[in-house]
This record gives C-alpha cells, sequence and structure tokens, in this order.
C-alpha cells in the first residue's frame, strides 16, 4: 500500500465527524443516481476493508473501518431519493453540524411528534379541532376561543401558542378591513 | 500469498457439506480419498469413542440412530424454547436437550455436545479432506451460512470453525458465495438472482454485477424450507397410506421412521431424475403376529408436483419480497443461478423458469458453486489486495427493546455492511449504575415476533441524578453480518462495560475447552462401505 494513500486515509478518519454525506462520496449535491451509485464503487474500491484483512498496522485498519462503515451510511441515504430529501433538508439548516449523520425518526419519535402536534390531552385534542375548522371557515374570533380553550389543557404546546396568534393577528386585519 | 499459506473455502450445508481451494488461480473442490466431493453433515459417534463424519456416518443413521447427529444446522444458534427444536425433538432419533442459558445441546450416550461442536466435527472432516490432499495442515477458511441467517446463528457457526481449529476469515452468505463463482473472471456487468434452495433453508439474493465488484441489493429468505420438507411430504404420503392398508403409523416408531425419511429421499432423488419412483423398503416393520412387512409404493411426477407445489410457491412469496426491496421486477434480470441439490429437481426448474421468464444458467453445479466462491474469497482474503469487492447486506432488522413488548429499528434490512449506528440513553432513576438494553431481529415491531439477540448491560459511568447521565449505544454490523455492541458515556468519552447477560451462544471458556476436546476427537478414516 502506498504512503500517500495512508496518509490520506488517516487525515480523512480524523475529519469524518465534519463531513456531510455528499463530501464523504465526494460528489455534488445535485449528483444523480447513477452518479452516486459510481461513487460508492469508486470508494468501495479504496476503502473496503477486504483489501485490507491482511493489513499489520491496527491503527490504520481500524480508521479504514470506520471510514468505510460511514461510505456505506452514506450511500444508504443518498440512494433513496426520500431520505435524501430530508438529508439535505437537515444539513443546508442552522442544525448542520447535528444533523450530519441522517437519522430517522423512530416510530414512537414520530409518534410522539403528532401528538405534539394535535395535542396529548383528549380536551386539548379537541378545542384545537374544533379551532381549526373556525379557522378554514374563516371565523377567526371562534378559533381564537378555541385555541385558548385547548391552551388551558395544554399551556406549554407551542403549536397551539402559534395558531393562537395566527387567529388573534387575523382578527386584527379582519377589523381593518371592516 | 504469504508464505504459500492458504485458506479454504468450506460449503456447511444442513444435508451435505462441500470444500474447495484455489489451484492455479482456479476454484477447485477437493474430493475425499474416496472420490467424493460432497459429504453428508452428519456426525455418528462410534462405540470406540472415535467419530465418523460424511457419507460413510450417513449410512448409520439407521443402524446407529441414537448415536447419530444429523441436520444439525437447523438448530444451530437457536434457543432451547423456538419452534424448531421442538419440532426435532419430535423426529430426530438423537437426543435434544436443554443447555444453561436456554441453549441447545446434543446427548450422545454420557456425553453432552454443543451445536457448534457438532459442526465443528463437520468442519473438521472438510479441513482434513484438504490436509489429506495437500500433504500438510491448514489453517484459515471462509464459512458459508444461508444469507437469511440472524446474529445468533452466524456467530455459533463461526465459534464452529474455532472449535474446529480453523480461524474463520469470514462468514460468507451462501448465494453471494454462488454470485462470486458466478462472476469470478468474467468480466460482466449483469443484473443476477440466485435462487438457492437447500436441504434446511431457502435464500433468494439479488445482485448486480460489475466488472469487479458484486453488490446485493437485497436477500430474503425462509430459515425453515428446503429440500427436507419436500422429503416430509413424500414421507406423509407413504405413512398415510400404509396406515389405511394396514392399520399401522410407521411414524410411531424413531426405527421405522428413518428408514421412511430415507426411501423418502431417494423416491424424491428418483422421480426428478426418472419421473417416476419404485419405493419399496423391506422388513420396515412388523405386524402385531410378528409378520415381518414391506412398504411398497410408486410415485408419479404428476403426484410429487402436487405434493409439493405450495412449497415451491412459497419460495416465490420470498422472491417477490426480494425483487421488491431491490426495486426491480424479474424482467429487470439478466441472469438466474440455481444453487442446491433440490434444485435438480424438474418441478423447481421449470417454476422458475416460468416465475423469471428466463432459462436458468446452465453448466453451474448447484452443489458445489457455494464452496468454489467461498475458495475464491478465502483466496481474496490472503492477498493482500483484491481485484473484487463484495458488497453485502444485512438481511433482517436490527431491532432494540422499548417498553410494553415493543421494539423500535436500528438498522434495516438490506443495508449494506459493515455499518454501525448510535442511539443515546438516559438513566431514569437517581444513582442509577447499570442500562439493560435487549436487541432484537426481525420484521415486526412487536418483540416476540422477532428472534432475540441478547441482552446487553452497560455499567461503569458516572453516577449522578436521574436523566444527567447520557449513555451513547452503538450497534455495528461487521462484514460477516455479526452484531456488536458497544456504550460509552457521552459526557466523558468514557467506554462503559458490558455485559451480555443473555445469549444462546459459547461463553469464551466454553470455546476453548471445546477446542481441546475436538482437538482430541479422533475421525474415523476407512470408508464403512
Amino acid at each position: 500500500m502506498d504512503e500517500t494513500f495512508e496518509i490520506e486515509a488517516a487525515a480523512l478518519a480524523q475529519v469524518l465527524d465534519e463531513l456531510d454525506y455528499f463530501q464523504i462520496l465526494k460528489i455534488g449535491q445535485g449528483a444523480s443516481p447513477s452518479e452516486i451509485k459510481s461513487a460508492y464503487y469508486r470508494e468501495s474500491r479504496a476503502y473496503h476493508p477486504d483489501r485490507f484483512y491482511q493489513l499489520k498496522n491496527a491503527e490504520l485498519k481500524e480508521s479504514i473501518g470506520r471510514i468505510y462503515k460511514r461510505i456505506n451510511e452514506a450511500y444508504v441515504c443518498l440512494r433513496d431519493d426520500v431520505k435524501r430529501a430530508k438529508y439535505l433538508g437537515d444539513i443546508s439548516g442552522p442544525e448542520r453540524q447535528r444533523k450530519l449523520r441522517f437519522v430517522e425518526a423512530s416510530e414512537q419519535e414520530l409518534k410522539k411528534d403528532k401528538e405534539q402536534e394535535i395535542g396529548t390531552t383528549p380536551q386539548g385534542r379537541k378545542f384545537f379541532m374544533a379551532g381549526l375548522q373556525d379557522m378554514a371557515a374563516q371565523r377567526f374570533a371562534a378559533a381564537e376561543r378555541n385555541f385558548k380553550m385547548a391552551l388551558t389543557y395544554e399551556p406549554n404546546n407551542p403549536n397551539y401558542k402559534s395558531k393562537r396568534d395566527e387567529a388573534g393577528k387575523l382578527i386584527k386585519n379582519d377589523m381593518t378591513i371592516r | 500469498m504469504a508464505d504459500g499459506e492458504i485458506a479454504i473455502g468450506i460449503d456447511l450445508g444442513t444435508s451435505y457439506s462441500c470444500v474447495s481451494i484455489i489451484e492455479n488461480g482456479q476454484p477447485v473442490v477437493i474430493p475425499n480419498e474416496w472420490g467424493e466431493r460432497t459429504h453428508a453433515s452428519v456426525v455418528s459417534f462410534l462405540e470406540d469413542g472415535t467419530v465418523l463424519v460424511g457419507n460413510s456416518a450417513k449410512r448409520n443413521i439407521i443402524t446407529n440412530a441414537d448415536n447419530t447427529v444429523y441436520s444439525a444446522k437447523r438448530l444451530i444458534g437457536r434457543f432451547f424454547f423456538s419452534d424448531e427444536v421442538k419440532k426435532a425433538q419430535a423426529v430426530m432419533p438423537y437426543k435434544i436437550i436443554e443447555g444453561e442459558n436456554n441453549s441447545v445441546r446434543i446427548q450422545i450416550r454420557e456425553n453432552v455436545y454443543s451445536l457448534p461442536e457438532i459442526s465443528a466435527l463437520v468442519l473438521k472432516e472438510m479441513k482434513s479432506i484438504v490436509e489429506n490432499y495437500l500433504g500438510h495442515e491448514v489453517k484459515k477458511a471462509v464459512v458459508t451460512v444461508p444469507a437469511y441467517f440472524n446474529d445468533n446463528q452466524r456467530q455459533a457457526t463461526k465459534d464452529a470453525g474455532r472449535i474446529a481449529g480453523l480461524e474463520v476469515l469470514r462468514i460468507l452468505n451462501e448465494p453471494t458465495a454462488a454470485a462470486l463463482a458466478y462472476g469470478f473472471g468474467k468480466d460482466i456487468t449483469q443484473k443476477i438472482a440466485v435462487y438457492d434452495l437447500g436441504g434446511g433453508t431457502f435464500d433468494i439474493s439479488i445482485l448486480e454485477i460489475g466488472k469487479d465488484v458484486f453488490e446485493v441489493l437485497s436477500t430474503a429468505g425462509d430459515t425453515y424450507l428446503g429440500g427436507d420438507d419436500f422429503d416430509d411430504r413424500i414421507m406423509t404420503w407413504l405413512a398415510e397410506d400404509f396406515l389405511k392398508r394396514h392399520g399401522i403409523d410407521l411414524r410411531l416408531n424413531k426405527y421405522c421412521l428413518q428408514m421412511l425419511k430415507e426411501a423418502s429421499e431417494r423416491a424424491k432423488i428418483d422421480v426428478g431424475r426418472d419421473a417416476v419412483a419404485k419405493i419399496k423398503v423391506e422388513g420396515i416393520c412388523q405386524d402385531p403376529t410378528g409378520k415381518v412387512m414391506d412398504l411398497e409404493a410408486t410415485l408419479t411426477e404428476a403426484e410429487f408436483n402436487r405434493m409439493v407445489m405450495d412449497l415451491v410457491q412459497r419460495t416465490f412469496k420470498v422472491c417477490d419480497e426480494a425483487l421488491q426491496s431491490a426495486r426491480m421486477t424479474a424482467s429487470d434480470l439478466d441472469a438466474i443461478i440455481l444453487v442446491g441439490g433440490p434444485t435438480r429437481l424438474p418441478i423447481i426448474r421449470t417454476s422458475v423458469k416460468h416465475y423469471f421468464q428466463k432459462e436458468p444458467m446452465a453448466g453451474i453445479d448447484p452443489d458445489e458453486v457455494v464452496a468454489m466462491g467461498a475458495a475464491i474469497q478465502a483466496g481474496s482474503l490472503m492477498e493482500s489486495k483484491s481485484d473484487h469487492y463484495l458488497l453485502d447486506v444485512t438481511p433482517l432488522t436490527l431491532r432494540v427493546g422499548t417498553v410494553g413488548g415493543y421494539t423500535d429499528k436500528i438498522i434495516d434490512k438490506n443495508t449494506p455492511i459493515p455499518i454501525e449506528r448510535s442511539k443515546s440513553y438516559t438513566t431514569n432513576r437517581d444513582g442509577q449504575d447499570k442500562v439493560k438494553i435487549r436487541i432484537y431481529q426481525g420484521e415486526s415491531n412487536k418483540a416476540s415476533e422477532c428472534e432475540l439477540l441478547g441482552e446487553f448491560e452497560f455499567s461503569g459511568f458516572r453516577i449522578a441524578y436521574r436523566g444527567e447521565v447520557r449513555i451513547e449505544v452503538t450497534f455495528e454490523i461487521d462484514t460477516n453480518g455479526i452484531v456488536h455492541v458497544t456504550a460509552a458515556d457521552v459526557e466523558t468519552g468514557q467506554k462503559t462495560t458490558t455485559t451480555i447477560r443473555l445469549s444462546s451462544g459459547l461463553t469464551e471458556e466454553m470455546i476453548r475447552a471445546a477446542q481441546a476436546k475436538t482437538a482430541a476427537t479422533q475421525l474415523a478414516r476407512g470408508a464403512a462401505a
């Protein structure tokens, strides 16, 4: 194995946690599926652990293993259109550093998110849903009342608060027009 | 290759095993001293303490039934309480007992063996076939397993290799090995399906082969479906017929059952080759008056096909699943490769042709191709640089137990390996000093419908108020498809101590004891025939 590769692998292993999946596979964010696949094959040729099976340098072997696992991780995410779109959003946002490694929301987290959205108490949910219907029918004052009622059951629900504020603003607009 | 040292490729099958090495750059199957190229995966413990393995041992299934173990692969890596073990207890003439930690053990006279120890004896025989041929010792091997084997089964197979005195370079998936043997040195670009129907298991893998890349796109399987099930159908048919005619149920006597089983396997092979099988077993039992009775029947191809049609259909359900995971249809495939003895049956060949709308590849020996692929991989791992890459996947979704008997996905099935994924946990009691998790493999979010891999306990982190300590648990699936779990304290980065609390596997201590025991076991040479 040549020395340049050794240096390159060691350096890559060092910065692995700072790179996004596009950087890991050395492709642009607009890469096509076939470009992703050939990049994956190219990186597999370079870093597949089988090539280094007989390598004596345990530290380097460990680094290569770490790199290759990340290459697989990148490929799994980017070859899937849905995951790729979400990932691209994640790493383009303010939380990029925290989201460099794609994590699918678990089944339970998804359920939790859904609950947070519409509420965790039956009464809260009831008033919140009624409020949403009022909003759709442009009965903003009624909507605001319902959202306020929902908030008495779940005072910390951010979704309830933002809907209440939204309804409040729309009432004012409504009055200025009249 | 380093110092002329070689590594062998072993196909450790449910019914038959095969061994291959690379000679002059090509994989060749090594026959034993009697010219046999495949060897029954049967271990017969003789009175004098020696052990017979292979086709000569198979002849002892009837005469030395209590002390002859076959189809051990159906039991390896399973918990004692599993259905497969219960089923085996009902039909196997040898004694299956419970060992510690819900494990399975086999009792032969006053000795107790673990399943890896039994498989180790088969591996030891494969090792000595090559050693006889080469005239020197071999120490390294690639051993194949069904692609759909879970972590427990893979780990147990690896342990078997170690017990046999082999360094297992890789646990390789059987269909992947077959694809490697097919594409090796061919310089082709194809999408292929490997349809692997063995003695006890069925696997289908969809691969994309490039110039130097073998990428597994998906794999699916059924570890409860194989040629043995075809034999069972014939057996039931013969036994029911005999019962109707003579009022005697042959299945109630383990001795008669074995004769029936043997006759059924022969009938399956005959009907596949000649379209009709004449079955005759002389002296299968005695009637209540002591008169010796014979079993006689004729099995036609049409009759046989009717008996097994649902089993054949089941394989295609699995094929549907694999194609769907690979986001393909049958028409996208360039070639179909058949692996495993039962794929010689005309019913399989025509059904496969019909399903894939393509003639399966000719010129591939379904009994030998897996061992040859294993030899190619063994050879390439021994060289400092390999000229092809196997990109394989994990067959089952890795899960972690949550509250109320549910599980959460950690790593999806058909994810390329090696791979890792971390998940963090916080303590939920003040002063908590241990975190316990259970991990599973399977496709259901209910823990009871998945296979339990083990319970891990992490300790040695900071003791603090609840919620203050975060433990990051890392789940890794290595290139063998074997799962590793480690944990670290997020804040300090300190690795925790991991204890495996529940596992079907063997401890290091047990493996070392088994190594010594197996090394001391004499394999009887000399044909029993």
